[in-house]
């Protein structure tokens, strides 16, 4: 058996998706195999003494044409020449050296056996189809089923000794405040006691409470280890129709606490919402502040999954209302009632509820009509307050002073529409600049009618033509971070030297191009899964396209989350060194779907002109 | 005969010195191909039992006594080499130190080599940077930074066989940059300007 180089399987091993294969498999993979380096005079080998076979470049710049699909402009990672192997079929190969490097050749024997592993298939075919793998999105919603049951446990377990009498169990019950008590004979478990026993076999049987509560207990219970997952103790329970489960230590047997039907509720509800209930019980600012500066360490501690990232976001958004119509009712509480109907309003990442750590506030006020100097006064005042106890709570004062402490931003319903007429008269790139944020909105407290009246009354505005021809070929002035050669390009001035600006190189984009379906189509929500959720069949974009979109888009706010909670940072800078090489490729892929979208929306929308 | 016809073997020793009257080989490494295409296939890799002191070897290339302790005989690398010789042209990175302690264990295990063609990349890299400096720039010629200047990724260094790789790659690299597009290159353009010698070696018969 031949050796096999280092830098060979150093590569492999940072090439999705044979990073994934084991040394045994990467052997086999290389049997056969050739290491070229390709230039413009030995490029007919490729399709001559290596016809038929599978190639990756490890450096080098290459045009190629694979298969019935256009021509693609290959670099460092990417495949050739595994479209004819999958499909058996030969396609004419075309390639041409942009810059010479690197590249390996596989036997398509070799190549053929990687495909029987799951993983390695479905990277091909999903390469192919140049879509995201969207698996783990569906994934996302049960993880909390699979976390383990030494993470749920958290109280000390309540129990008591087989001897204690029936009226002692039921008092430390009370003093405990639970509904079921483990009961021990040598610290092991022998059986429980719940609520439901004290009433049918004592109360109603009308048995004497000074008897050892092991007369009543229910003896060797159903029980489950502690390093099994909230999946199986569900299964355990429905299965046994039981409410309470106790949970035992792996290798001692001891019992370390009860797991109960509420416990599986509060969970399935989602770990991170707990937070929002905390919130809503804060009475004064200091409560609302102490619990608020809590939210990072809790996002920390417990979005772990992709599940949770998907949702941080929105959990975010929604404490930061909740944290805004609770400044407001403190303030109301001291300064009395608003003199006239407001709404208090959010834009951007707020209302689009895609806030992150680093999401400073933007919001704004909505008035019933125009203010007298008291009225004035007074929302001035509350307005202040709010702004300052979110800045107090964590959330960051707006630099660009898109904030309802700024009076420009406390407008009159009537205003408010006279300005939309603004925009739509004069969309020019540094008005589009100023006003797009106001583009995404949301009313959080006050009068929602007022909001709606608003909303109302600008929807036929801004779905004109020209407005929206503007906004597209706008959007088409940002390029997505890839070279001519698909490769990365970097974010310049930066201590880290290969990072992305995800935000606005990726993910703006697709809230704009979103935006700008859903103001041609009326569709009033702000969120971006929930403006894909809710339009038309003939929107003018596709379901599919829609739907690739919002995968994307869920992709790449899965990245900027962990990005942000794994480095404790709250920028959208993601170094491409953080993620696995099948993330790269994904990102790439996402990238370039992205590229397409904005095209298709300048076509769409202004005729092709960008 | 076209350089494009011809068949390449890339080998790399690492030794337990840089004194050719002293030094040993500790492990050997190689690998072939032929017009820029490298046969993985072919790569080979030894560790050799050697008896004196492995000096900086360990810190080097990672070769430690036990390993070492657990390698084959000399005389074994040395069998499995010689079938290269009539068939393949040599190349090495720095063929001076290489060449010097391979004669030396060719002749300490009485073998002997007749017109090797051996040729050194590090030669041909000096050529062409003399076209360009009169005063050679420190550390210019080392086998990372040939690599480098030719736009071939890092690799890693100091193990026998992944210098192997590194040394067809670069010449291949080489090959095709200073002399893409023009046929009829020979091997005999290289000998007449020394990037390549014809040696013998081994006991003098």
């Amino acid at each position: 058996m031949s050796a096999m180089a280092q830098q060979v399987k150093d590569f492999l091993t940072v090439s999705a998706p044979f990073d994934s294969l084991s040394d045994d498999q990467q052997q086999k993979l290389c049997k056969g195999a050739s290491l070229l380096y390709l230039t413009q005079d030995n490029i007919s080998d490729v399709t001559g003494a290596h016809k038929g076979r599978v190639f990756l470049i490890q450096n080098g710049q290459f045009s190629v044409k694979d298969s019935s699909d256009s021509e693609r402009h290959l670099s460092e990672g990417d495949f050739f020449g595994y479209p004819a192997v999958m499909d058996n079929t030969r396609y004419p190969l075309t390639v041409s050296v942009d810059k010479p490097g690197l590249v390996f050749s596989f036997t398509a024997e070799a190549f053929a056996h990687t495909l029987s592993i799951p993983d390695v298939n479905a990277f091909f075919e999903n390469s192919r189809q140049n879509a995201l793998q969207n698996q783990a999105l569906a994934a996302s919603n049960s993880m909390w089923l699979y976390k383990a049951l030494a993470d749920v446990i958290d109280n000390a377990p309540v129990t008591a000794i087989e001897s204690t009498s029936i009226q002692q169990a039921a008092s430390v019950m009370t003093e405990q405040r639970v509904s079921s008590l483990l009961i021990t004979s040598d610290n092991k478990l022998s059986g429980i006691v719940t609520d439901r026993d004290l009433r049918s076999r004592v109360v109603a049987s009308g048995i004497d409470v000074d008897l050892p509560v092991s007369e009543i207990m229910t003896a060797n219970p159903a029980r489950i280890a502690n390093n099994r997952t909230m999946f199986d103790a569900m299964a355990l329970m429905s299965e046994k129709n039981i409410h309470h489960l106790p949970v035992v230590d792996r290798v001692s047997r001891e019992p370390i606490g009860m797991l109960t039907a509420s416990d599986i509720i509060r969970h399935q509800r989602g770990n991170v919402l707990f937070i929002i209930g905390e919130l809503a019980k804060a009475e004064s600012l200091y409560e609302l502040t102490r619990l608020s500066w809590q939210l990072p360490h809790y996002f920390a501690a417990h979005a772990k999954r992709a599940g949770d990232f998907d949702i941080a976001g929105k959990v975010l958004s929604q404490a930061t209302d909740i944290m805004t119509r609770k400044l407001i009712r403190f303030y109301q509480r001291d300064h009395g009632d608003a003199p006239m109907g407001y709404c208090w309003l959010v834009y951007g990442s707020q209302a689009r509820e895609d806030q992150t750590m680093g999401s400073d506030q933007d919001n704004g006020l909505l008035l019933e009509r125009k203010p007298d100097e008291a009225q004035a006064a007074w929302f001035a005042d509350m307005a202040d307050y709010v702004c300052q106890g979110l800045g107090k709570c964590g959330i960051k004062l707006c630099d660009g002073n898109i904030m309802a402490s700024n009076p420009d931003l406390r407008l009159a319903l009537d205003d408010a529409i006279e300005e939309a007429r603004g925009w739509v008269n004069a969309p020019t790139s540094e008005a589009i600049m100023h006003f797009n944020i106001f583009l995404d909105v949301r009313g959080v407290a006050g009068d929602l009618g007022l909001f709606r009246q608003l909303q109302q009354a600008r929807a036929p505005l801004l779905k004109q033509k020209m407005f929206l021809a503007a906004l597209a070929r706008h959007n088409n002035e940002v390029p997505v971070p890839l070279s001519m050669f698909q490769k990365f390009v970097y974010q310049k001035g930066h201590s880290k030297k290969d990072c992305i600006d995800l935000k606005v190189h990726a993910i703006a984009i697709i809230n704009n191009i979103i935006r700008i379906y859903a103001l041609a189509n009326e569709v009033m929500v702000p969120s971006t899964p929930a403006r894909l959720a809710n339009m038309p069949a003939n929107s003018g974009l596709s379901t599919r396209d829609g739907q690739n979109l919002r995968d994307i888009w869920l992709f790449l706010n899965r990245l900027r989350w962990r990005h942000q909670l794994t480095q404790n940072v709250t920028d959208n800078l993601v170094s491409v060194s953080e993620l696995s090489s099948i993330e790269k490729h994904q990102l790439k892929a996402a990238f370039k779907a992205i590229e397409r979208s904005q095209q298709a929306a300048v076509m769409a929308f202004s005729g092709g002109m960008g | 005969m076209p350089v494009s016809d011809i068949s390449f073997l890339a080998i790399d020793l690492e030794l337990t010195s840089l004194d050719v009257t002293t030094s040993q080989i500790t492990s050997a490494g190689w690998v072939s191909g032929r017009a820029g295409d490298i046969d993985l296939d072919s790569a080979y890799y030894q560790v050799v039992k050697t008896s004196s002191s492995l000096e900086q070897s360990p810190v080097i290339h990672g070769l430690t006594a036990d390993t070492v302790a657990q390698g084959c005989h000399v005389s074994d690398v040395l069998d499995a080499l010689m079938p290269f010789a009539g068939t393949h042209i040599w190349v090495f990175h720095n063929a001076r130190l290489d060449t010097g302690v391979l004669d030396k264990a060719l002749r300490e295990n009485g073998r002997s080599l007749d017109n090797i063609v051996v040729l050194d990349t590090l030669k041909y890299a000096v050529y062409q940077l003399e076209k360009q400096h009169q005063v050679l720039p420190p550390n210019s010629a080392t086998l990372t930074v040939c690599r480098q200047r030719l736009g071939l990724p890092l690799a890693p260094a100091h193990n026998a066989l992944d210098d192997a790789l590194a040394t067809l790659q670069l010449w291949f690299a080489q090959y095709y940059t200073y002399n893409g597009g023009t046929k009829n290159v020979t091997i005999d353009d290289f000998l007449s300007i020394h990037v390549a010698k014809c040696k013998k070696m081994g006991k003098k018969s």
